[in-house]
C-alpha cells in the first residue's frame, strides 16, 4: 500500500503540489486525472524519488520512502515508467528490457518476466534487436512499460502512457495496462483520457493546480457531474 | 619505404597510447558531462607510480603497471568523490576550475616526491623485430598488442557485463538509468576510476620511451582533448579512430616535414575536421 500524506513539492521557490494526500491499495488500479500542469508528473516523480518532497510523508508497505533515492525506491517494488519514456535509445529493445532487471538480477525470474512482457507486447519480439530509439512512439511506450515490469514491481507507476499516440494505439496501451493490473500488479496511472482510464480503474483522484479536488471509486467519479463537465465533455 | 613502414608502426604505437588515454576521457565526458582537465595529470601520476613500483620497490614491469593501474583506479574514485561530486549541482565552470586545481595539486605532489628533474625509466623489454625490412622496437610491439587487448576487454566490459552496461545506460539517459535502479554516483566513481586505470596503462607503456617529468601530462592532455573532440565527444569509436588518425598524422609529419609541425598537426587536423563537421567524426547527440 502506497500512502502519501500531506505532500508538498516544488521547484525552486514555487510549490507545484500543495498538501497532496493519496492512497494506492495493493493490486488496485488507481488513476490520477488532471489537466496539463495540474501536477501529475511532479507527483509521480516525487513518489519514485526523482524529486524530493518539501514536506509530508510517503509510505510504501509501512516504510517511509520520502527520503530515498530513485535507484533504491525501484528496489522496494515501485517501478516508474516516466513521461518521455527515458529509454536507452541506442541500445536494443532486448537490452533495454534486460537492464530493467537491474534491481533483482535473478536469472530465472528475468526469463519468466521477459516472456510475460513479450506475450503482452508481441510486436517487441520482432523488434528485439532494433535500437529502442528507432521504434514508433507506441512501440517505445511498450518498451518503457516492459522495462518497468522487468524490475518485478508490486506497484507500477505509469505517467500518461497514451500521450502523443494514435487513438487506436491508445486503446491497445490502456488494454495492456488493464491486463497488467489483472495479473496482480498495482497500477498508479495518470491520464487525460478520463473516460477510458476510469473504465479500467478501481479508484480515482482528480488533481487541479496541485491539489486533490475530488476522489472516489472509479464508478462514482465516472458519474460525477463535475468530472463529466471537466473531463468527459458531457 | 622502409622508413615509411617504420613510422607507420611508430604511429600505431603512439595511437595505442593516445587511444588508452582518450577513451577514459570520452567516457568521463559521456557519464559526468564534464571535461576532466586533470586527465593529463593522472597520466603523469600513472607514469610515476609505475616508475616507483618498478625502480624503487623492484617488482617486474608488467606487475608494476598493474599495481599502478589499481592505485590510480582508487585515485580516480577519490577524485570523483571528493572533487566532482560536491560540485554536481553547480555551474560547469566550477568543474573546470576544480579540475585545473586537481591538476596543479597532482603536479605539485609529483614534484615534491620525485623532484622536477626528468627521470628515465629503463626499458625492461629490449630488442627489436624486423618487419618488411623495418626495425620495430619490441616495446612498440608490446604497446600495440596491449592496447588492442585492453580495448577488447573494455568493449566486452561495457557491452556485456552488467556493471559496464550501467555506464552506457547512464550515458544514454541518466533519468532512465536511475529508474531502473542504477546508482548514478556509483557509475560516476566507476567511470573516473576506469579512466584513470586506462590512462595509467598508457603511461606505463610509453614511459620507457619518453622521459618522466611532473609536466609530462600537459601535451598529452591537449592532444587527447583534440582527439575526443575530433571523434565526437562521448563516442568510443570516435576516440579510437581519432587516436590513430592523429598519431599517424603526427609521426608522418614529424618524419617527412619537421618535428615542430608534428607537434601542431593534431590541432591542424582538429581545425579542419571542425570546419567541415563541427560535431566531430562520430558525433552523438549530447542530452543534458
Amino acid at each position: 500500500m502506497l500512502t502519501l500524506n500531506n505532500v508538498s513539492v516544488g521547484y525552486d521557490a514555487i510549490d507545484v503540489l500543495h498538501g497532496v494526500s493519496i492512497t494506492a491499495k495493493p493490486g488496485e488500479l488507481t488513476v490520477i486525472l488532471g489537466a496539463n500542469g495540474s501536477g501529475k508528473t511532479t507527483l509521480f516523480k516525487t513518489i519514485s524519488g526523482l524529486l524530493r518532497a518539501r514536506t509530508g510523508t510517503i509510505e510504501y508497505n509501512d516504510q517511509a520512502i520520502q527520503r530515498a533515492r530513485a535507484n533504491s525506491i525501484v528496489k522496494r517494488g515501485i517501478a516508474h515508467c516516466p513521461e518521455g519514456r527515458h529509454l536507452f535509445g541506442k541500445m536494443s529493445v532486448e537490452k533495454n528490457l534486460r537492464l530493467g532487471t537491474y534491481p533483482h538480477r535473478n536469472r530465472a525470474r528475468t526469463e519468466e518476466i521477459l516472456a510475460e512482457v513479450l506475450d503482452l507486447f508481441p510486436i517487441l519480439r520482432e523488434k528485439a534487436s532494433d535500437p529502442a530509439g528507432s521504434l514508433s512512439g507506441g512501440q517505445q511506450q511498450m518498451v518503457a512499460i516492459g522495462r518497468a515490469l522487468m524490475s518485478d514491481p508490486s506497484l507500477l507507476i505509469l505517467d500518461e502512457p497514451s500521450m502523443g499516440l494514435a487513438p487506436i494505439v491508445v486503446d491497445q496501451v490502456l488494454e495492456s495496462v488493464a491486463q497488467i493490473n489483472r495479473n496482480g500488479i498495482g497500477v498508479l496511472l495518470s491520464e487525460q483520457n478520463a473516460k477510458a482510464s476510469l473504465a479500467i480503474a478501481h479508484r480515482g483522484y482528480v488533481l487541479a493546480e496541485g491539489r486533490v479536488v475530488l476522489e472516489g471509486d472509479a464508478d462514482q467519479l465516472l458519474h460525477n457531474p463535475d468530472v463529466q463537465a471537466a473531463y468527459l465533455g458531457l | 619505404m622502409t622508413l615509411f613502414i617504420q613510422q607507420l608502426f611508430n604511429g600505431f604505437a603512439l595511437g595505442g597510447v593516445y587511444c588508452l588515454a582518450a577513451i577514459g576521457l570520452t567516457l568521463v565526458f559521456g557519464v559526468l558531462r564534464i571535461p576532466n582537465l586533470a586527465h593529463g595529470s593522472l597520466y603523469m601520476l600513472g607514469a610515476y607510480v609505475t616508475y616507483f613500483f618498478l625502480t624503487t620497490v623492484g617488482v617486474p614491469y608488467v606487475a608494476a603497471i598493474g599495481i599502478a593501474a589499481l592505485v590510480l583506479f582508487c585515485l580516480g574514485i577519490l577524485l570523483e568523490r571528493l572533487v566532482f561530486r560536491p560540485l554536481q549541482n553547480s555551474p560547469h565552470t566550477h568543474h573546470m576550475i576544480a579540475a585545473i586545481g586537481a591538476m596543479f595539486f597532482f603536479q605539485a605532489v609529483a614534484q615534491a616526491i620525485w623532484g622536477a628533474d626528468f627521470r628515465r625509466m629503463e626499458t625492461p623489454i629490449s630488442g627489436s623485430l624486423h618487419i618488411l625490412g623495418a626495425e620495430i622496437s619490441a616495446q612498440r610491439i608490446v604497446i600495440i598488442v596491449t592496447a588492442v587487448v585492453v580495448l577488447a576487454l573494455l568493449t566486452w566490459f561495457i557491452k556485456r557485463s552488467i556493471h559496464g552496461q550501467t555506464i552506457e545506460a547512464t550515458e544514454q539517459d541518466r533519468t532512465g538509468a536511475a529508474l531502473v535502479g542504477i546508482n548514478p554516483s556509483m557509475v560516476a566513481m566507476l567511470t573516473l576510476g576506469l579512466s584513470a586505470l586506462l590512462v595509467t596503462i598508457a603511461a606505463g607503456l610509453v614511459a620507457p620511451i619518453n622521459l618522466l617529468s611532473p609536466t609530462m601530462g600537459d601535451s598529452l592532455n591537449l592532444k587527447v582533448f583534440a582527439i575526443i573532440i575530433l571523434g565526437g565527444l562521448g563516442s568510443l569509436p570516435g576516440a579510437i579512430v581519432g587516436s590513430f588518425v592523429l598519431a599517424i598524422a603526427e609521426t608522418m609529419t614529424s618524419t617527412y616535414i619537421s618535428s615542430a609541425v608534428g607537434e601542431v598537426i593534431a590541432f591542424v587536423v582538429l581545425v579542419a575536421v571542425l570546419a567541415i563537421k563541427p560535431t566531430g567524426l562520430f558525433s552523438k547527440a549530447v542530452q543534458r
